[in-house]
């Protein structure tokens, strides 16, 4: 079509001569322009922030937090004075949620597949047909007498939507499993055992001084490192009592290594050893209540004394005398308290390891004391509890087998990423590949959303009701609530395009089945509310008031209720304890692969995140890739240079990553951060880096089935590649040195408290 | 908020380095108040990243005897700084709140602030920054967006010093010292508490406290930033404890 003159100058914005002049300068014009909203709702000033409370869903911790709302808009995330697990402080991640809500490649309607899996073919459809057919499919299955050839994959799930969500699967008949690619089975299992706990008893590091720490990166990326870094900051330098003394066991030099007085290096596997060694040592020369040692031995301390120091050093790397000192330090010490976690329980002796490791807690004889385990209280409302743990990896093995066996005929995924949290020796993507319907409920793709047949988005959390019982424990009972703070994004697409809150896509297509699932509301938020009703109905808490109108508003505001004279039990009877095997460690590789949570990425979970790829990691301040530490002298020794590209290869795979020599790896290991290599994650992380989680092999924890990951061999190989590596850092220095310790500057001395 | 109407406010911080874990909460914070561009992989490549707080991280030692502490650096806001007399437009001056201050309107980016700042915490914009449409959506309207050729830096969060100073004469209710609304970004951020924030002209706030404690007699562990330049910095650190080392004082 022909253009006249004054219809292409319309058409430039009315500036031809400008937008030439932009381009030239590389920017695209319509950077220049600012929307302003003209028509505005009566209750928005303009230039006037409200903050609103909710609960974030970055990670299965859920922290409180306020977000500032300018014009409608999102502006700014701030921990909750208030929220009981953070109390005011929150984490880079909870921030970059503001990205999650922004983001520039989140999915606006329902999308139904064109083109082949994976082409990223799709066109969109209104939500009342993708509803349909949802239902459709199942009600097939069902007259079919298969309802249970359907699966639903979920992240794990508390609150009131692990109740909508059990409902739905129970009264359809289909299938659940939980996914989480760095499983806390282990964990909930041995504190279970250890302590009688559905959730993770709150540790008291604030008050504690000596803190004894397993594997678990609690400064960074464990559980919640919000609420550990919070009391870990008071254990320091709180007043009141003399600083904290940190040791901590790893197999590699995390943050938490980094910041600790004394960073202890154990074999991989061996952590559960040296926490044993730990227990005979002062069950024979410390002070110890005998009654506890009996009932952790079972009367037999023989079994026990197999663990003494010398008899474990080699297989643990440390020495005796090392075993020994930090065994006196523990038992001497006022307030000792200890943790583990993450690489300990990654192991086939995870389970037995983390139940040694807890189990110094009753020779400390700490529970419930001050600077101890401090156990929680049971949920105030029935039914309504955190989130239980991911199914095992052992279980999702047995899932492929069926899908093999084409006993699976529908997938539906929500808040999960199988195909890329699961190694690839589970096969699940490929032998999800018969599966005739695969649905997602992801409101981005990823790489499991990226081969759906059918995609139901569902709001960001920003944009929902919920409810949490916190997974790290408070020590009281505590139910957090999550509102909606700005309205949703899509919201102007219409009623039938848009995204919706994942409950209430179950409870419609319930309706639309004619299944009545037995709970007391048709929307999610009615739901809600009535569970708010009945903790009013308890008459205590956190919030006073003298109507439930009040009350609602009350724990809005709030961000959740709690009550902090209900709290847990003082005391358990410690169970007795096995011994700890040594690990089965898979691959004839030279070096131990040590993966690790990214600080910025976690488990891949932010990579769509562009803060999140811009985060220096605090070891390395590396950003946007992934990396392979190896220590500096080993690298020399085969000319290995920062920005190599380095092939690593396991007993199942090979990934490529690039070189960063560092001071602080031990020489036969080398670690490399979870969080890349997605296939499709948004502009911002698709095809970037590499999924180190493909390559591990299938080694479980013998306690729990879950996946050994940090159980590896590998070998290494220089491909003769280089790529830079982006970090924030300058290369002026390889490795900075502050020698005469001019910018971080020491003391011994300690402050005189006032 | 000075102890007495007469005098004004000089703002300042005191980092406690034996708090800091080196999490990096607070350049993540910062970047999300202040409009920060987002910093890709070629900004790194080419180590012209924007942040107006970081996070450095120091070795010491070698496997198996190594250390590695986090001091986060920002702005030190300095009394003397190098930065103020160099610029041939005034686009940057020493406020009388003690804040180094950037007028981005009149920066020509001639970056010769940058040049003398020995804590290298001035960033220019050698790019236009660019963010897709709906991530505009959380820009902070109360930050200017700066564009190319601009030298931009870490102002305490001036905004927020404004406002709440604002909306404090508003409603007649004076100013707490440590009110979560007048903290920078970076400071309400930290989850262990490594930062604090507030007034050095008024000697009951907790910055005055603990630099008074940490600035006194040999048990104190404040220390500034490559105090030899003569910089007067507005920021206080606390020194790292490490028992394993003798004392070890830098000059």
């Amino acid at each position: 079509m022909a253009l006249t003159r004054r219809q292409f100058l319309t058409l430039m914005g009315g500036s031809a001569g400008a937008a030439v002049f932009f381009q030239a300068c590389g920017v695209p014009e319509k950077e220049l322009l600012i929307d302003s909203p003209v028509e505005m709702p009566e209750d928005l000033v303009s230039g006037t922030d409200n903050w609103y409370a909710t609960v974030c869903r970055q990670c299965d911790t859920s922290e409180g937090i306020v977000v500032r709302v300018m014009e409608g808009r999102a502006k700014k995330v701030e921990g909750n004075v208030d929220y009981p697990v953070n109390l005011g402080k929150h984490g880079p991640r909870c921030e970059a949620g503001l990205q999650s809500l922004y983001h520039p490649d989140r999915i606006s309607a329902p999308l139904v597949r064109t083109g082949p899996r994976g082409s990223g073919e799709y066109r969109e459809i209104s939500w009342e047909d993708a509803i349909t057919r949802l239902t459709s499919q199942l009600n097939e299955l069902s007259d079919s007498g298969e309802s249970d050839r359907a699966v639903l994959v979920t992240n794990p799930v508390g609150g009131h939507l692990a109740l909508v969500i059990q409902s739905f699967t129970e009264s359809t008949g289909m299938r659940r499993f939980v996914h989480e690619p760095l499983e806390t089975s282990v964990l909930r299992k041995a504190i279970s055992e250890v302590f009688g706990q559905e959730s993770i008893p709150d540790f008291d590091i604030d008050n504690s001084d000596y803190l004894l720490s397993f594997g678990a990166d609690f400064l960074s990326t464990w559980i919640s490192p919000t609420r550990y870094s919070r009391g870990y900051g008071e254990f320091r330098q709180g007043h009141q009592r003399q600083r904290g003394r940190l040791v901590h066991v790893d197999s590699r030099f995390s943050v938490t290594a980094a910041n600790a007085d004394e960073w202890v290096r154990v074999k991989p596997g061996t952590e559960g050893i040296l926490a044993l060694s730990i227990i005979q040592v002062i069950s024979s020369e410390g002070d110890v209540d005998n009654a506890v040692v009996d009932s952790l031995t079972g009367g037999d301390i023989s079994w026990l004394n197999s663990y003494a120091p010398e008899n474990v050093s080699a297989e643990t790397g440390v020495t005796a005398e090392t075993i020994r000192r930090i065994s006196m330090e523990f038992s001497h010490s006022p307030h000792p308290l200890a943790i583990g976690g993450g690489s300990a329980s990654a192991h086939s002796n995870g389970l037995a390891a983390l139940k040694a490791v807890y189990s110094l807690n009753h020779i400390a004889g700490n529970i419930g004391a001050k600077g101890g385990i401090l156990l929680n209280p049971d949920s105030p409302l029935k039914g309504i509890s955190a989130a239980a743990p991911g199914n095992s990896f052992y279980e999702f093995q047995r899932l492929t087998e069926d899908m093999d066996a084409g006993r699976v005929k529908m997938l539906l995924v929500r808040g999960a990423d199988p195909y890329y949290g699961l190694p690839e020796v589970a096969a699940f993507k490929s032998r999800s590949a018969n599966i005739p319907l695969i649905v997602s409920f992801s409101g981005m793709m990823d790489d499991t959303t990226s081969m759906a047949d059918l995609i139901l988005p569902e709001n960001n959390y920003l944009e929902d009701w919920g409810t949490d019982v916190p997974l790290a424990g408070v020590g009281y009972q505590t139910i957090g609530f999550q509102q909606p703070v700005v309205r949703p994004f899509f919201e102007n697409r219409g009623v039938n395009l848009g995204t919706r809150n994942f409950a209430d896509v179950l409870l419609t297509a319930a309706q639309v089945m004619g299944k009545d699932i037995g709970l007391s509301g048709d929307t999610y938020k009615e739901i809600i509310v009535n569970g708010a009703k009945q903790l009013y109905d308890l008459g205590g808490g956190s919030v006073i008031a003298s109507s439930f109108e009040a009350f609602w508003n009350g724990i809005l505001q709030r961000g959740g209720w709690w009550d902090t004279k209900v709290k847990g039990p003082v005391s358990v009877t410690p169970a007795r304890l096995d011994g700890v095997p040594a690990p089965v460690i898979s691959g004839n590789g030279e070096f131990f692969l040590q993966p690790f949570a990214s600080a910025s990425l976690l488990d891949g979970r932010s990579a769509s995140l562009p803060w999140m790829q811009a985060m220096p990691d605090p070891i390395s301040t590396a950003t946007w890739q992934t990396w392979v530490e190896i220590n500096h002298r080993v690298a020399e020794e085969r000319g290995i240079k920062e920005g190599d590209v380095i092939e690593i290869s396991s007993a199942r795979g090979t990934i490529t990553a690039l070189a960063m020599p560092n001071p602080a790896t031990p020489p036969d290991t080398v670690s490399v951060p979870f969080g890349q290599g997605h296939r499709d994650a948004g502009r911002y992380a698709s095809g970037r880096g590499s999924n180190v989680l493909a390559i591990l092999d299938a080694v479980h924890d013998e306690g729990t089935g879950s996946l050994a990951w940090s159980a590896n061999k590998v070998s290494i190989r220089a491909t003769g590649d280089w790529v830079r590596v982006p970090k924030f850092e300058n290369t002026v220095s390889e490795f900075p040195r502050d020698e005469h310790n001019q910018i971080i500057e020491l003391t011994t001395e300690i402050e005189d408290n006032h | 908020m000075a102890e007495n109407g007469q005098e004004n406010s000089k703002w300042g911080m005191v980092v406690d380095i034996d708090r800091c874990t080196g999490c990096n909460g607070c350049v993540v914070a910062c970047q999300s108040e202040n409009n920060i561009p987002i910093n890709l992989e070629e900004h790194f490549n080419q180590r012209r990243a924007i942040q107006w707080i970081r996070v450095e991280r120091y070795w010491e030692g070698e496997y198996p005897d190594v250390k590695a502490r986090f001091i986060p650096i920002m702005c030190q806001h300095c009394g003397n700084a190098p930065c103020e007399p160099v610029c041939p437009v005034y686009a940057t001056y020493h406020n009388n709140e003690g804040l180094n201050v950037q007028v981005y309107n009149r920066c020509i980016g001639t970056r010769f602030c940058a040049n003398g700042c020995p804590y290298h915490v001035r960033f220019f914009n050698f790019w236009e920054p660019q963010w897709p449409d709906s991530l505009k959506n959380q820009l902070n309207p109360d930050v200017t967006v700066r564009s190319r050729g601009v030298m931009e830096k870490c102002s305490f969060c001036i905004q927020r010093i404004r406002r709440s100073t604002r909306e404090s004469e508003r409603d007649g209710v004076e100013l707490e010292d440590g009110d979560r609304g007048l903290n920078p970004a970076c400071v309400n951020s930290c989850p262990t508490s490594a930062l604090t924030f507030g007034d050095f002209n008024n000697e009951d706030s907790q910055v005055s406290q603990m630099k008074s404690d940490a600035m006194s007699g040999e048990h104190g562990r404040g220390y500034r930033l490559m105090d030899n330049l003569g910089t007067d910095t507005n920021v206080i650190y606390l020194k790292k404890v490490d028992d394993s080392v003798g004392s070890v004082h830098g000059h």
